[in-house]
Order: structure tokens, then sequence, then C-alpha cells
């Protein structure tokens, strides 16, 4: 989780050098290709962008709570419909992209994991997510679908629920557990996959996966909401879709 | 003038560090929701892990500290200063750097835990996991309040003890440690409260599951993540009446200690 500005904390936006600067509040799986579109952000707009990443229902409680942000990305469109039948939506829901699911495994595979049926295998160690992280919402939909594949084993939803082992606050410290081998598996997002060179991903069949919708609102607690809008339009654009399809995001479905 | 302002300032730091907690538990009081949330399943379950992991840890703590305690106060050996660094660092040290380097040492491909892998017992993931987090960050508190009250027996009362037939067991048994007991006493509550309160090093190295590794710090921050603020204030308030519990507690064994001084003077 890099959190460069904490909840809350006033960032300016107009610093000493001129330039503006936003405060984003966005999805932990969102890390990378945010931490990639700041250059090229800068360049074409002059503004800047300090990150606050965790999982979206955290970072929806820190805006409910009253923490500023002038964009929030969340990895589902729960939070910002909450946030908006709150009051504290200036505009419209953008839905800006899509992230199919992904298991993974460490590169050695101690446990020895080679198919989604593996995962309710006896004595597995998974690394999940908490209720309240919406990739836990899809992993449960992802499983439901597996179990009906045929060949599935019949007790494969309860199996991989008693093998986790963990629940983390948020998807990368799950991805994190499985790259120091602490876990033998985790369902991640496929940009998390995709970005992890500590991993080894695993074939999903095409008819069981996920299509997690990310989408992005303007908090009413925003101090430079024009600002914000724009760059919310700006990631649905072309550049911005470019620059999300290079970290493993696809269009949204 | 200067009087004035010192009082002012001295005012505003003291409400600074008073209204976050008295907020929180007014908050908690006003809601009407504390005792349901208290009785929900995930700080119940936080409750009891969190009461038996800090009993655990400080059995540990007790047992392997006071030898070093004694050892610290009694003697001069060589490498003496840097052991003493060694117990220092942790109440310095991030938490997440704990957690981080306990996962090193301690996690299936680390210094130990790759040994005990094959030996096939896994310490990440656990309630083992959780008591070796606590004793890493609370250790301290208990081994240096030890030294500084076994340091502070005097030497003659040992010796008298000695010259009337005492063994050396016996000078421990009932000279040092009742005579230490208010310090002993002090750095015990003080360790327990850092061993409830242990949040980083706890989720970077035991994770995050109810029941087996979900103390009650873990509980404030995970229904934080999940938007039911009462059930994060309960806990919170949970830890607060801890805290307010253990001041209460030093005080006590601190008065104690000035009493005994006090009729052995």
């Amino acid at each position: 989780m890099t959190v460069i500005a904490g909840c809350g904390s006033a960032i300016p936006t107009s610093v000493v050098t001129g330039r503006s600067a936003l405060t984003i509040f966005a999805a932990a799986s969102l890390a990378d290709a945010l931490d990639a579109a700041a250059d090229p952000y800068r360049s074409l707009t002059g503004m800047s962008y300090a990150l606050s990443t965790e999982s979206s229902t955290t970072l929806r409680t820190q805006i409910e709570q009253g923490a500023h942000a002038d964009v929030f990305l969340s990895a589902d469109t729960t939070n910002p419909d909450a946030l908006a039948a709150a009051g504290l939506v200036d505009g419209a829901i953008v839905p800006f992209a899509g992230n199919r699911l992904a298991i993974v495994v460490p590169i050695d595979n101690p446990a020895g994991v080679t198919t989604p049926f593996d995962l309710g295998r006896p004595g597995l160690k998974v690394v999940a997510t908490g209720a309240q992280v919406p990739i836990s919402t899809y992993a449960a939909t992802l499983l439901e679908r597996l179990a009906a594949l045929p060949g599935a084993p019949a007790d494969l939803v309860d199996g991989y629920l008693a093998n986790v082992v963990s629940r983390e606050d948020n998807v990368r410290t799950a991805l994190a557990k499985v790259e120091l081998g602490e876990g033998d598996a985790a369902i991640v997002y496929a940009s998390d996959a995709a970005a992890s060179e500590g991993v080894t991903t695993l074939e999903l069949p095409a008819e069981a996966n996920v299509v997690a919708v990310y989408a992005g609102v303007v908090p009413t607690t925003a101090e430079a909401p024009a600002a914000g809008r724009a760059f919310l339009d700006w990631l649905a654009g072309a550049d911005g879709q470019a620059i999300l399809a290079r970290f493993g995001f696809v269009a949204v479905p | 003038m200067t009087r004035w302002l010192a009082v002012a300032a001295a005012a505003i730091l003291t409400a600074f560090l008073a209204l976050p907690v008295v907020t929180l538990v007014g908050r908690a009081l006003a809601s009407g929701e504390l005792v349901r949330a208290i009785g929900s399943e995930a700080v119940v379950a936080a409750l009891r892990l969190s009461l038996v992991s800090t009993a655990a840890s400080l059995g540990l703590i007790v047992a392997f500290g006071t030898p070093l305690a004694f050892l610290l106060a009694r003697r001069r050996f060589r490498g003496s200063g840097l052991v003493e660094t060694v117990v220092d660092l942790p109440l310095v040290l991030p938490p997440s750097v704990a957690g981080l380097a306990l996962l090193l040492v301690f996690g299936r491909r680390g210094l130990v835990g790759e040994s005990l892998d094959a030996l096939g017992l896994a310490i990440p993931f656990t309630t083992v996991a959780v008591v070796l987090a606590q004793v890493f960050v609370a250790a301290p508190f208990y081994v240096r309040a030890a030294r500084a009250g076994i340091a502070g027996v005097p030497r003659d009362l040992e010796d008298a003890a000695r010259a009337d037939g005492a063994s050396e067991s016996g000078v421990v048994r009932h000279v040092i440690v009742p005579l230490a007991l208010p310090a002993l006493a002090a750095g015990l509550v003080m360790s327990w409260a850092r061993s409830l309160g242990e949040f980083g090093a706890t989720i970077l190295f035991a994770g995050n599951f109810a029941g087996r590794t979900q103390t009650l710090p873990l509980v404030v921050y995970s229904e934080l993540g999940s938007a039911d603020l009462d059930a994060a204030i309960a806990a919170a308030t949970v830890l607060v009446i801890a805290a307010v519990g253990v001041l209460a507690a030093v005080r006590l064994a601190r008065r104690g200690r000035a009493l005994d001084l006090a009729s052995a003077g």
C-alpha cells in the first residue's frame, strides 16, 4: 500500500512551483497504473497528483469521515453508489475500466497447484481478502462458476473457504503474501498478476471468469472538483485507457 | 505573561491529547450501539484471542525476561552493552519493520521458518505468530523495568540475608523479588498493554483471520474498512478501557513502591 498522501492530509492545490496537485484516492489494484500515468498526465496538463491507495471500502469510509479527495477511483461500483446515496458525490459516476480475475501461486509453487480446481484441496494455504474488499465478492462469483464447470470437485467452494488462512485488508497484501511464499494461492486481479514478477498465474476458463467494473467519482470533499473531473475524463478517454490496458486492465464491459 | 503563555501551551497540549480519546468514547456511548457492537461476533472473537494471546506472551516474557533482567542488573560482562541495545531496539523500531523482519526469520522461506516448515510446523497465519509478534515488541518494557527494579534492591539487604544463612535462590525468592515486585509488576502491566495494542507486526506476520489471528486492534482496522464504524468504535473503546486500567494499575504499583521505600527508611 503506497500512501503518499495520508488520509485527510491537506495537499496544497497550488504548490511553490506554481504547479497544481490533485489528491487521488484509488483502489490498491490501481497503484502501478496510476504511478505510470503520473508523468504523462503532468506533461499533458501541468497537473501532478498525490496517490493514496487502499481497499476501496476503506477509502470510502475515509471520505465519509470528511477526508479530502479530488477523485475517488473504486474497484467496484458499489462504493461509489454508496457515496452517491449519501449525497457525497459531485456529478456523474464514471465507469473507467474492467479487470478480470486471476489465480496466482508462488513461482516455485510448493503446494503444486496446477488447476483452479486445486483451490479446494485440503491443506492448501489460501490468502483471501476481507468480506468488505470488493474482490471478495468477485472471487465468490468466480468460485461458484468454477464449481459449476464439468469435472469440478463437489466441495470446491467449501474446501476453498476452509483453506483460507488470512483475510487481508486489500488485494495487494494478499498478492504480497503469495509472492513471499507464505500463501500457496490467492485470487487477485489479472492486472495484479501481470504486474508481479514473483508469482505464476494459472489459466482460468474464460466462461468462469468475472470482470470487475471500476468506477470513479468526484467526492463533495474535493478541493479541486473541476480538475478532479478532468482527470476522470482523461482516464476514461483514449490516453488513460491505453495506460490501463498496458497494466492488464480491460475495457468496461 | 510568560507564565500565562506556559499555562496556555500546557492546556492546549492536554486538550489535544484528551480530545480524540474522549470523543471516541463519547461517540461509542452516544451511538447506543456499544453493547450490541461489543457483543458482535468479530469483537467477541477478537477479545478472546487478545486475552489468550497476551496471556501467553506475558508468560514467555516473564519466563525468559526475568533471568535476562537479573543478568543485566547484576553482571557486567563482555557484550552487555550490545545485549542492552538489542533489548531496547524493538522500542524504537516501527512495528511494520518488526513484522517484516519476523516474516523473514519465521516465514516459510525464512531463516528458521524453512527448517520448521520441513518439519511440518508453519508459523505465519497462526496464533503462535501473534504471540511471537507480541513478545518481540513488548518484552523490552518488562526487561527494562525489571532490570531497574532489581538494580535498585540494596546490596546490604542481600548480604544480610546471606549472613543469616540464606541460599542464593533464597536471596532471590525472599529478598530481591519481593523488593523489586512493584517494578516487576509495573513492567508487566506496560508489557501487557503493548502486547494488547500490537497491530503492525501482527497484521504483517500473522495475517488477519477472525478467531485465529485477528486481535482487537486488527478488528478496529478491518471494521473501518467494512464501513461498520460502530464495530470499529466498540473495539477501540474496549482498548481505551484496557489502556486506562493499565495506567491505573501502574500508578498503584508505583505507590506500592513508594510505600515500601518509606517503610524501609
